[in-house]
């Protein structure tokens, strides 16, 4: 055993170098000698669909790519990141705030005094105002916006509440602008991670005198005018002289092409250098519906890079190329995951054995090894949950390739072994329901899966199908699905908070077709089944609870001790509720062409950085 | 003749609202999932959900909906005549995208038509004049090879040999013939022939096919011993009844197309319909899904018209009845 564990710790720390050496590539000046002037070019990156959610409308955008390009260029929020990689792309610091903000005696008022001279760019031409940024919570604030965050300001900001109101219309008494340049937030209770929402791109500073002529969801998208370094193409012949005078700006064509261009009204003098170089002149993103091609177009260096994952074959041919295709940890977590209330995952030791019997390895060769993830040994990510939690597996198996015996000697320990041999013998062992996707990988996983729980006895009826439905259906509580292989679950900030709580508070348990990510249904009560009318039909008895362990970790300032508290809140899902198997912590693969200069990741947005990349002019 | 076509149009009319039914039925009364879920982020309220829903139209029951459909189908919407609503994805007009998109798919299928009847006919018609030689066996040999190829397969080689490798073909993508017709017409070629290959061979042993019976026929027998040469036998007499299956075949044909060649529009990225459909279909954007079937259908249903008018002319014994 001490054995397999000493493997184990030695093949985390090697996992944990790879992340490294592959972290430590990622910014590569390959145009030394160019007088340390990368500026200028064209960035052209290609992608199979801009898979924009709200057509690019900042309130309410969720899609990262979208998150990352106007966090990066196109939008300024009071607070932002360096748009770096690792732990210094993870700091916040103020970007249209002049400084971090003043704080009242009680935490809980927040001052922000604006820059000067932070202008909005054509056609609006004007700077920017702390109206601007309360109209953007208000925008939030109306429901016929569509803004898939409101919680992140619901019983948060003071007064922040969905109406069903125009933006326009709405009041929100936390938030003050005394004058132009002053905003205070006031919040219902002391939230540590303030700032962290207040770099969300809906947060960003909105001119009413445009946007209010787009009251629903999205409708907005074609119209955003910029704050930030980079604007739509054609931004200036937008006419704003009434609502119906404007029409869609050129830059942007959904599903084909988005141009961003440098904005005239930009002054690198009211930016912070260290998040935001501004290299290219142009960003050029189109879509082409061959994936293949747009990798090909790329190595023959007629684009530059895609967010699309490389297929198989490029990323064998630059496997050892981390100039080509440098690699990054993405904070992205994924899992099976187990329904504490159906039989017989409601027996804890049935889920460890699970845990001990899934073979991690095979499922990361199957999803494509060691370019495209590592092996995850518990719930936070790494670079969430820093060093401590590195190389923490308590379910450690040679090789991560897991151990039968092992998990035969937990599931001996089982209500569902009869007869203590470590098999699953009783009737609710067979013809389990096995959700998972009907594309790769997960195809590919199903089998592996299917035969690693048979060897304790548990036997699976997988149904593949759609990611969509997937979701749809694990998600509703009265499916009452036991198992399910399908999901993900990526930070929204760099807080463990934006894991737990979505996925492991009671509170996060809701009625309604699609709506509930708590699919373990941690901390589930007979109560709570009858009060939100959940349908759940399964056994509701003694089922744990992290809810209070979660909430003193929110309520703590944001810090090492934070950081500690949540990952013993890790170490407590893991060993004493077992609701997941974790099996892969993803990285992140760009194939970028040689002629880009500098290589840079936003370790936030989990994507390239628009604010430091640069190309060969 | 007038009162024919004003009598098929009606048919078209009536085929039309069938079509969409059936489909509205499929995608908006059976969809997997619920639409507003899809672009309701990763942790959706009810209430952005209902919110989403009753933005969408979703909200109301499923002949309401269908209703409001045929009426801005037929009247018009707020974006113009005929009105599809607005994509769930972009949040914009369908009518718009999918008249920009339209514009292509046809530059798309006319210039493959154009391919494939300059080369599929006069293959057939060799081939069927020289039955059983070497150029027969040629001919029948490309059409074997032309019907049994993937178009995905096609298009594919056409980019690996002409782009990657011999650097001689411009790649994929689209550039409007207004903005530079040399590139247009450079990145149109590929796909063009490879659509063409498809149908050519197709149409090649069609026409010998077609050719061949005509030629046993006892009218041709009779031109013969008339003494009329043999080209004025096959061009005058023996061509213009074999063909008119043809002008059937590549009506139908041409309207299926204008509905999107999804395949050959993907492989070489051509923003037409058929991308446009298929990223409709995969991101549950409904109303552009049901704005392609709509033309898709229009298309099919007019082009049936067209085929049954020019085949009356063709053939007198055809009558408008």
């Amino acid at each position: 055993m001490r054995l397999r564990r000493s493997r184990g710790i030695l093949a985390v720390a090697a996992a944990v170098a790879l992340l490294a050496a592959a972290c430590g590539g990622e910014e590569q000046p390959r145009q030394e000698g160019q007088d340390g002037d990368l500026s200028g070019g064209a960035l052209r990156i290609q992608m199979e669909s801009f898979v924009f959610e709200c057509n690019f409308d900042p309130t309410c955008e969720f899609v990262s790519y979208a998150l990352m390009m106007q966090t990066n260029s196109f939008l300024r929020p009071l607070m932002n990141y360096r748009h770096v990689a690792d732990d210094p792309g993870l700091e916040i610091l103020p970007d249209l705030a002049a400084d971090m903000p003043e704080i009242s005696e009680d935490g809980l008022t927040y001052t922000f005094t604006l820059k000067d001279g932070v202008m909005f760019g054509p056609p609006v031409n004007r700077e920017i105002t702390s109206q601007d940024v309360a109209y953007a919570f208000q925008r939030m604030a109306s429901q016929q916006q569509g803004n898939p965050y409101t919680y992140y300001y619901e019983g948060v900001v003071e007064g922040f509440e969905l109406q069903k109101s125009p933006a326009e219309d709405i009041e929100i008494s936390g938030i003050e602008t005394p004058d132009d340049k002053t905003i205070s937030i006031t919040l219902a209770n002391a939230v540590p991670d303030i700032l962290f929402r207040l770099a969300m791109p809906a947060t960003a500073p909105i001119p009413q005198e445009v946007a209010s002529c787009f009251p629903q969801s999205g409708e907005y998208g074609r119209f955003v005018i910029s704050s930030g370094a980079y604007m739509f193409e054609g931004s200036e012949d937008l006419d704003i002289s009434s609502c119906e005078s404007m029409e869609p700006i050129a830059g942007y064509e959904p599903d084909r092409t988005l141009n961003l261009v440098r904005n005239p009204n930009y002054d690198p003098a009211t930016d912070n250098p260290e998040m935001r170089s501004n290299n290219p002149d142009r960003f050029e993103l189109s879509v082409n519906t061959n994936v293949d091609d747009i990798f090909n177009k790329i190595v023959a260096g007629e684009a530059d890079s895609s967010p699309d994952d490389p297929p198989a074959k490029f990323l064998r041919q630059f496997a050892d190329d981390r100039e080509r295709l440098p690699i990054n940890p993405v904070d992205v977590l994924w899992y099976i995951g187990m329904n504490l209330t159906q039989a017989p995952f409601d027996d804890i030791h049935v889920r460890k054995a699970v845990n001990l019997a899934i073979d991690k390895d095979g499922l990361l060769r199957a999803a494509g090894g060691s370019l495209v993830g590592g092996v995850a040994t518990h719930i936070l990510p790494p670079t969430m949950g820093g060093p401590e939690a590195e190389d923490y597996d308590p379910y450690a198996t040679s090789g991560f390739a897991g151990d039968a015996d092992l998990a035969k000697e937990e599931m001996a320990q089982s209500a569902y072994d009869t007869d203590g041999d470590g098999i699953c013998d009783a009737p609710e062992c067979s013809g389990i329901l096995h959700i998972s996707r009907n594309e790769a990988p997960w195809t590919e996983f199903n089998p592996i899966i299917e035969d690693n729980l048979e060897a304790i006895g548990i036997e699976l009826e997988t149904r593949e199908i759609e990611g969509g439905v997937a979701y749809e259906l694990v998600s509703t509580t009265s499916e009452n699905v036991p198992i399910a292989s399908h999901a993900g679950w990526g930070k929204d900030w760099p807080d463990a908070s934006t894991f737990f709580e979505a996925l492991f508070t009671s509170g996060a348990i809701q009625a309604g077709a699609g709506v509930n990510n708590n699919v373990g249904l941690v901390g589930i009560t007979s109560e709570i089944n009858e009060e939100r009318e959940l349908g759940i039909e399964g056994n509701l008895g003694d089922i744990p609870s992290v809810d209070v362990h979660i909430e003193e970790c929110i309520a703590m300032e944001l810090g090492q001790a934070r950081i500690d508290c949540f990952n013993e809140v890790d170490r407590t899902l893991m060993e004493e509720v077992v609701p997941y198997v974790p099996y892969r912590w993803d990285l992140e693969s760009h194939l970028i062409s040689e002629n880009i200069a500098k290589w840079e990741f936003d370790q936030n947005a989990g994507e390239m950085s628009f604010a430091h990349i640069a190309v060969a002019s | 003749m007038t009162q024919y076509i004003i009598r098929r149009l009606m048919w078209v009319v009536l085929v039309l609202l069938m079509i969409t039914l059936i489909a509205y039925v499929i995608f908006f009364v059976m969809p997997p999932v619920d639409p507003a879920r899809a672009f309701a982020g990763k942790r959706p309220t009810p209430e952005l959900i209902e919110t989403l829903r009753h933005q969408f139209g979703l909200d109301q029951p499923f002949y309401v909906q269908y209703g409001r459909f045929v009426q801005r189908l037929f009247l018009g919407d707020e974006y113009g005549w005929p009105g599809f609503g607005f994509s769930y994805a972009t949040r914009s007009p369908v009518r718009e995208e999918l008249f920009q998109r339209a514009v292509i798919t046809i530059q798309l299928g006319a210039g493959a038509a154009v391919v494939w009847l300059l080369v599929g006919i006069p293959i057939g018609i060799v081939s069927g004049i020289k039955r059983g030689t070497l150029v027969d066996r040629a001919a029948m040999g490309f059409a074997l090879f032309g019907v049994s190829a993937p178009v995905f397969w096609l298009g594919l080689m056409f980019l690996f040999i002409f782009w990657q490798k011999l650097g001689i073909a411009a790649g994929t993508g689209y550039v409007a013939l207004s903005e530079n017709p040399v590139e247009w017409f450079g990145h149109m070629i590929m796909p063009w022939i490879v659509l063409a290959l498809l149908f050519a061979a197709f149409y090649a042993r069609m026409v010998r096919g077609s050719l061949i019976e005509t030629m046993g026929q006892d009218y041709i027998r009779t031109a013969r011993a008339k003494g009329l040469s043999e080209r004025r036998v096959v061009v005058k007499h023996g061509l213009r009844a074999s063909l008119t299956p043809i002008v059937t075949l590549f009506g139908i044909d041409f309207g299926t197309l204008l509905g999107g060649a999804i395949i050959t529009e993907t492989v070489f990225n051509m923003p037409g319909l058929g991308t446009y459909v298929v990223q409709s279909v995969f991101r549950g954007d409904l109303p552009a899904t049901m704005g392609v079937v709509v033309l898709g259908a229009l298309a099919v249903t007019v082009m049936s018209l067209v085929v049954d008018i020019v085949y009356a002319y063709l053939d007198p014994r055809v009558r408008y009845t």
